[in-house]
C-alpha cells in the first residue's frame, strides 16, 4: 500500500472503518445532499402534520361549515372560464413536474456519457418544466386569492343550496357560485394551502435557480474540464425531491 | 493498518466514485408508470365517491409514486443499502407520527363537539 499509483484506487481498498474511505460509496456532496434531503422532508413532514390534524379535527362533509371540497374551489382552468373543471389544472402542473424530473434524469444519464451537449440540452428542458410549473402555480394562486380566499379567513364553508347547486353541475358545465352557495368554514384552511404550496414553490423556484446555474456551468465546460459531471447528480437529487413533496401536496390537498 | 499522512493520500472532499450510464430505458420506464398512476388518480377521483377506501388508494398510490421517483429517479435503489437505511428508516419513523397525530386530530373533533 505504499506506493500506490492511484489515490482513487487506495481509497477504495482501506477497510470500512479505518477512515479514508467513504462507507457508503458516495462522494461527499453527494452524501451531504441526501442529508439535506431527509432534514428537508422532516420539514414537510411538519407542514403536513400541521394540515393533516387541522383537516382531520374538521371532518368533510358535502354539505359543511367545515373542512371544505377540494373540487368545489380547485376547478378553474386557463381560458375556460366559468366551467367547472375539478382537478384537471392540478393533473397538467403534476404531468410538466413529471415531465420535467425524466428530462433532468436524462441530464443525469448524458452527464455519465460526458456528453456535454445532451446535458446542456436536458437541462434547458428541465428549466423550463420548472417555470412552467411555476407560471401554473402563480395562475392559481391568483385564482384562488380571487375567488375570497385569505389568510385569517375562510368562505368557502358550502350551505345545503351550495351543495345542491354543485351536485347539479357535471364535468365541464358552466359554474358559478350563487348568493348563500357559500359560508363560513375553518379558518385555517386557505393559509395551510398558502403555506405548503408556497413553500413548496419556493423549492421549485430555488431548483430552477440551482438548474440555470449548472446550466450555465456545463456550457462554459466546468465539468468537462473537471472530469465528471456529478454536479448535475446533485441538483438532479433536489429537483426529484420537489417532484416527491409535489406528489404527496397533490395527494392531500386536492385528491382527498 | 496503514494512515495516510502524505496530502493526496486520504482527500475524502473530492472522492468521486466511478458511474456508468445504464441506459435510458428504466428512466422511461418509470415515466410511463407515474403518469399511468395519475391519470388512475384522476379517474378514480371522479368514478368512485369519497370514501375512506378511496382515499387509502390515493395515499396506496402516492407512495407508489414515490418508491419509483426515491427508487428509481433518485438512484436510491441502486445505491448502498446502508445508506438507504439512514434515509429511509427516520421517515418510518415520522410516517408513524403523522398517523398517531390524524387520529389525534379526529379525537379533536369529538371533543369540540361536547
Amino acid at each position: 500500500m505504499a506506493n500506490h499509483t492511484s489515490t482513487q484506487a487506495s481509497f477504495e481498498n482501506q477497510p470500512t472503518w479505518a477512515g479514508g474511505r467513504s462507507p457508503f460509496n458516495v462522494s461527499y456532496g453527494k452524501l451531504m445532499m441526501w442529508i439535506f434531503l431527509l432534514s428537508d422532508a422532516f420539514t414537510f413532514s411538519t407542514l403536513l402534520v400541521q394540515y393533516g390534524t387541522q383537516r382531520f379535527s374538521n371532518v368533510v362533509t358535502p354539505i359543511t361549515t367545515k373542512w371544505p371540497d377540494p373540487a368545489s374551489i380547485f376547478n378553474h382552468f386557463p381560458f375556460m372560464h366559468g366551467l367547472h373543471l375539478p382537478l384537471l389544472f392540478v393533473s397538467v402542473m403534476t404531468f410538466i413536474l413529471i415531465l420535467s424530473s425524466v428530462t433532468m434524469v436524462l441530464a443525469v444519464e448524458a452527464g455519465h456519457r460526458k456528453s456535454k451537449a445532451e446535458v446542456a440540452r436536458y437541462m434547458v428542458y428541465t428549466i423550463i418544466g420548472g417555470i412552467a410549473f411555476l407560471s401554473c402555480q402563480a395562475w392559481e394562486w391568483y385564482t384562488f386569492i380571487h375567488e375570497g380566499a385569505r389568510l385569517d379567513g375562510n368562505t368557502f364553508g358550502i350551505t345545503k343550496q351550495g351543495y345542491d347547486h354543485l351536485t347539479s353541475v357535471g364535468f365541464g358545465d358552466h359554474f358559478e357560485w350563487a348568493d348563500g352557495d357559500r359560508t363560513f368554514g375553518p379558518v385555517p384552511f386557505a393559509a395551510l394551502f398558502f403555506i405548503v404550496t408556497g413553500f413548496h414553490g419556493f423549492h421549485v423556484f430555488s431548483g430552477v435557480v440551482i438548474n440555470v446555474v449548472v446550466y450555465i456551468m456545463t456550457v462554459r465546460g466546468v465539468f468537462e474540464r473537471r472530469g465528471h459531471y456529478e454536479m448535475i447528480e446533485k441538483a438532479g437529487l433536489y429537483w426529484h425531491f420537489v417532484d416527491l413533496v409535489w406528489v404527496f401536496v397533490f395527494t392531500f390537498f386536492y385528491l382527498i | 493498518m496503514e494512515f495516510y499522512n502524505k496530502p493526496g493520500d486520504y482527500d475524502a472532499i473530492n472522492y468521486i466514485p466511478h458511474t456508468e450510464s445504464h441506459g435510458t430505458k428504466e428512466l422511461w420506464k418509470t415515466f410511463w408508470l407515474l403518469l399511468g398512476i395519475t391519470v388512475l388518480d384522476f379517474v378514480i377521483y371522479f368514478v368512485m365517491p369519497a370514501s375512506g377506501w378511496r382515499n387509502f388508494i390515493f395515499i396506496f398510490f402516492g407512495l407508489v409514486k414515490a418508491y419509483y421517483i426515491v427508487g428509481a429517479f433518485m438512484h436510491l435503489k441502486h445505491e448502498k443499502i446502508n445508506l438507504a437505511l439512514v434515509i429511509l428508516v427516520p421517515m418510518v419513523f415520522v410516517l408513524g407520527l403523522i398517523s398517531g397525530l390524524l387520529y389525534e386530530g379526529s379525537a379533536l373533533e369529538v371533543m369540540k363537539s361536547l
